[in-house]
């Protein structure tokens, strides 16, 4: 298979994707620095559970979960990012 | 008693102690006429005594010796030469120990006979040793050694009519060990630490880490993490509230519901005004008393209860000990044995009033046998109060502790508690309810435990099977699964001992020593600085076998295989080397990285600490602590004023430690406190005409 040419990023954009989407700290996987990437695995875990108790949308999902109490705040910091990713997308 | 001219030519026996309190009352203790004389050496006391013989006690202030490098001066790592040194050649403000030396060296050229009486464990040993051995003139093989466990008159005497032939060598060796062990982890990984900081920023800052520091702070920062990326569970549960011979029950739907439309539908079939009691299960059970106190499970108890810190506790009973009213608290012991005499310390203790009654009771039965725990420690017994009443009114938290310690003493002899427990199955249309509740039948030792044991009692009505209950509500309750708890002093103490890391006399100094170097915050509810968890993280990535739980268990199950013969010194130390040896080398490789994270964290931490809030003045400005380039002087200022945007600036008292206190009711501006070397703490609000100074006091 051929191997197509990959854009060629600018310094900025190199190092834009070096940091976490939400933090600055070294991207671990995803996107997501380590901290964040635990909260990111948590909330694709949680969401069926969710689901299932309210019958919620993926977007609500996020805003309730960012509104909880007892949600951590890497895990609000989060969903925040993914809310206004969506928001972007819409 | 023999005449002054003789005095000074006459040989006698030198007693060494570990503390000045203890060696007045060993002194007093052990002399005929039961008041030895105090003479004060260059501002060192020691007692004489006379029991069939003269006798010098002095005592030792703790620690005299500890362990320096041999090349002095050099702070480069990796460190493996090392030697024990007199503490004022390796530490500052010591010279009070030079002189304290001389004092026991001078005394100890005139002894004839010479008895170690400090604590007998593992750190009492080496206090002892060493004295014998560097400031008695090599005098350790000979000395002879005192073993007690409370500093009673009784107990001292006897004790030192059966003086031990010999130190305890075993101990000595391994608490040597240990400190030889920790102190070369604590200097080279501090080191290593410390020195890429400052090859990295330029900047000095003591980073320290050590064998027990290490996995301590693990364990909380991974708590932390769990916590800060936790996503709650919902779920539903269906609680009824039943009516039967005049008194309300609540009872709980059989499982929690996980969708909305089931619970919904459970709810709406429970809409009936009568139910029934399908099985009644009643079993009746024995709830033993308490085991005697160990160390942790006596601070763990005192934080539960009075809230008072493991640090707190262990400084309270060490003065209640050397006041002789408690045992010797250092102990994992939960066993008492029947030497220590039941009877006599019940007897002593009923002549106070508050204690009469209990301790009565207890003597009225014809056996006494404590329902003991299955810690054992040969050195001492489990922690128990000797009988001896305070001679002059205790403290809030002497007294708390003194009660607690004597009222678990009374629980652990008396007759376990009958209690009874209750479930019942209820049918409220066709959907299973359950009650449970457990009452007292007979309180047994919980009578003499009070106030520190609390059940709740309900009343329970007595419930047939077929009976028929009134359904006054039934109620849909949203819930969530929570995260874990933080940790508080009590639970990570109890986690340190469950991962057998550190000691039972050293786990508290650890958690302490945490918090000096700014690695932990809070009080009740413990957090990990951001320093705090780049130094772990910092050492998880470079070196996780230093802070695995499993490399200091490792250690410690060595140490106790060389206190039981099973060991050599010499292997423990080769492997720790060796360990050491690889991870300085790795961290030495990796030190600009380390430095780097490490700096961050520290301007991270410093900005944190100079910030006071938001400035009231203009929009995204923070006020921080500045200091004059001129004078010198600190202030508050925004941090638009270097872009020109705001010159808000408040003046500040000069001296005392700064701390914010959030923003004021009346103002908005923010609040500060000054805490000021022995002064009580002035907080204020920054704002000039803040409305709040203009009323006037009442």
């Amino acid at each position: 298979m051929e191997i197509l040419p990959q854009p060629k990023l600018s310094r900025k954009e190199r190092a834009k994707e070096m940091k976490c989407k939400v933090c600055d700290l070294e991207v671990s996987e995803e996107g997501f620095c380590e901290l964040h990437l635990k909260a990111y695995g948590n909330i694709l875990m949680k969401f069926e559970v969710w689901k299932k108790a309210f019958d919620v949308t993926w977007s609500q999902y996020l805003v309730r979960i960012q509104k909880n109490s007892l949600t951590g705040e890497w895990a609000k910091d989060v969903a925040k990012y993914l809310i206004e990713e969506e928001l972007k997308d819409v | 008693m023999p005449s002054m001219s003789s005095e000074s030519l006459e040989k006698y026996t030198l007693i060494i102690t570990e503390k000045p309190d203890a060696a007045n009352k060993i002194a007093n203790a052990l002399d005929e006429n039961g008041k030895a004389k105090k003479i004060i050496t260059n501002n060192v006391p020691n007692y004489q005594a006379y029991n069939k013989g003269k006798i010098v006690v002095v005592p030792a202030l703790g620690h005299l010796y500890t362990i320096a490098s041999k090349q002095k001066g050099k702070r480069d790592y990796p460190v493996f030469d090392y030697q024990w040194v007199p503490r004022y050649q390796a530490e500052r403000k010591t010279s009070l120990i030079r002189i304290w030396l001389k004092v026991i060296s001078d005394l100890a050229k005139k002894a004839e006979t010479f008895v170690d009486a400090c604590d007998f464990d593992i750190e009492g040993s080496i206090i002892g040793y060493n004295i014998l051995k560097y400031a008695c003139n090599g005098k350790e093989q000979v000395a002879k050694r005192m073993k007690y466990s409370t500093l009673t008159k009784e107990e001292l005497q006897q004790s030192y009519s059966n003086l031990l032939p010999h130190l305890d060598f075993a101990l000595v060796e391994a608490g040597l060990t240990r400190h030889e062990v920790d102190w070369l982890y604590g200097i080279n990984l501090s080191r290593a630490l410390t020195q890429a900081v400052q090859r990295s920023s330029g900047h000095y800052s003591t980073f320290s880490t050590g064998r027990v520091q290490g996995p301590t702070l693990k364990f909380v920062e991974k708590r932390e993490k769990n916590i800060q990326a936790f996503v709650p569970t919902p779920y539903r549960i269906i609680m009824a509230k039943v009516e039967t011979n005049d008194i309300v029950l609540d009872v709980e739907y059989e499982k929690p519901l996980e969708t909305l439309s089931e619970a919904i539908a459970v709810k709406a079939a429970c809409k009936t005004k009568e139910g029934l009691i399908e099985a009644v299960n009643i079993s009746t059970f024995e709830k033993n008393p308490p085991v005697p106190f160990d160390l942790t499970t006596l601070q763990s108890e005192a934080y539960r209860v009075f809230r008072y810190t493991p640090m707190r506790t262990s400084n309270v009973l060490q003065s209640l000990y050397l006041n002789a009213m408690i045992s010797y608290p250092r102990t994992s012991s939960q066993k008492l044995p029947a030497s220590i005499g039941y009877q006599t310390i019940l007897k002593k203790l009923s002549k106070a009033p508050t204690y009469t009654k209990a301790a009565t009771e207890l003597l009225a039965k014809p056996l006494l046998k404590p329902n003991e725990g299955k810690k054992f420690d040969a050195a001492h017994p489990a922690i128990y109060p000797t009988g001896n009443l305070p001679k002059k009114p205790l403290d809030t938290v002497d007294r708390n502790i003194f009660d607690l310690v004597v009222k678990r003493f009374f629980a652990v002899f008396a007759e376990p508690a009958l209690k009874q427990s209750i479930n019942a199955k209820v049918n409220i249309n066709e959907n299973i309810f359950l009650y449970s509740a457990e009452r007292t039948m007979f309180q047994g030792w919980i009578k003499f435990y009070n106030p520190y044991v609390q059940f709740k009692e309900i009343s329970v009505p007595e419930l047939a099977e077929g009976e028929k209950v009134k359904v006054k509500r039934v109620a849909l309750n949203l819930h969530f699964t929570k995260p874990l708890a933080r940790f508080n002093p009590r639970s990570l103490l109890m986690k340190m001992e469950k991962e057998q890391i550190g000691t039972k006399a050293t786990r508290a100094t650890t958690i302490q020593t945490l918090f000096n170097r700014k690695y932990l915050s809070g009080t009740a509810n413990f957090a990990v600085t951001d320093i705090g968890s780049k130094v772990t993280e910092v050492l998880s990535k470079y070196c996780p076998t230093i802070i695995s739980p499993e490399l200091t268990r490792n250690l410690e199950l060595e140490m106790e295989a060389i206190q039981q013969g099973k060991q050599t010194k010499q292997s423990v130390l080769q492997t720790a080397t060796a360990t050491l040896s690889t991870v300085t080398a790795t961290l030495k490789e990796k030190e600009e990285a380390i430095g780097t994270k490490l700096s961050l964290a520290i301007l991270q931490l410093n900005m944190q600490e100079r910030n006071v809030g938001a400035c009231p003045e203009c929009a995204g400005g923070e006020l921080i602590i500045l200091r004059s380039k001129k004078s010198g002087k600190r202030f508050v200022g925004c941090t638009n004023y270097f872009e020109g945007k705001c010159k808000n600036s408040f003046p500040l008292p000069q001296k005392g430690t700064i701390k914010s206190l959030g923003n004021c009711k009346c103002c908005g501006f923010p609040i500060i406190t000054v805490y000021g070397r022995g002064k009580n703490p002035w907080k204020f609000c920054l704002n000039q005409n803040c409305p709040a100074k203009r009323e006037p006091k009442r």
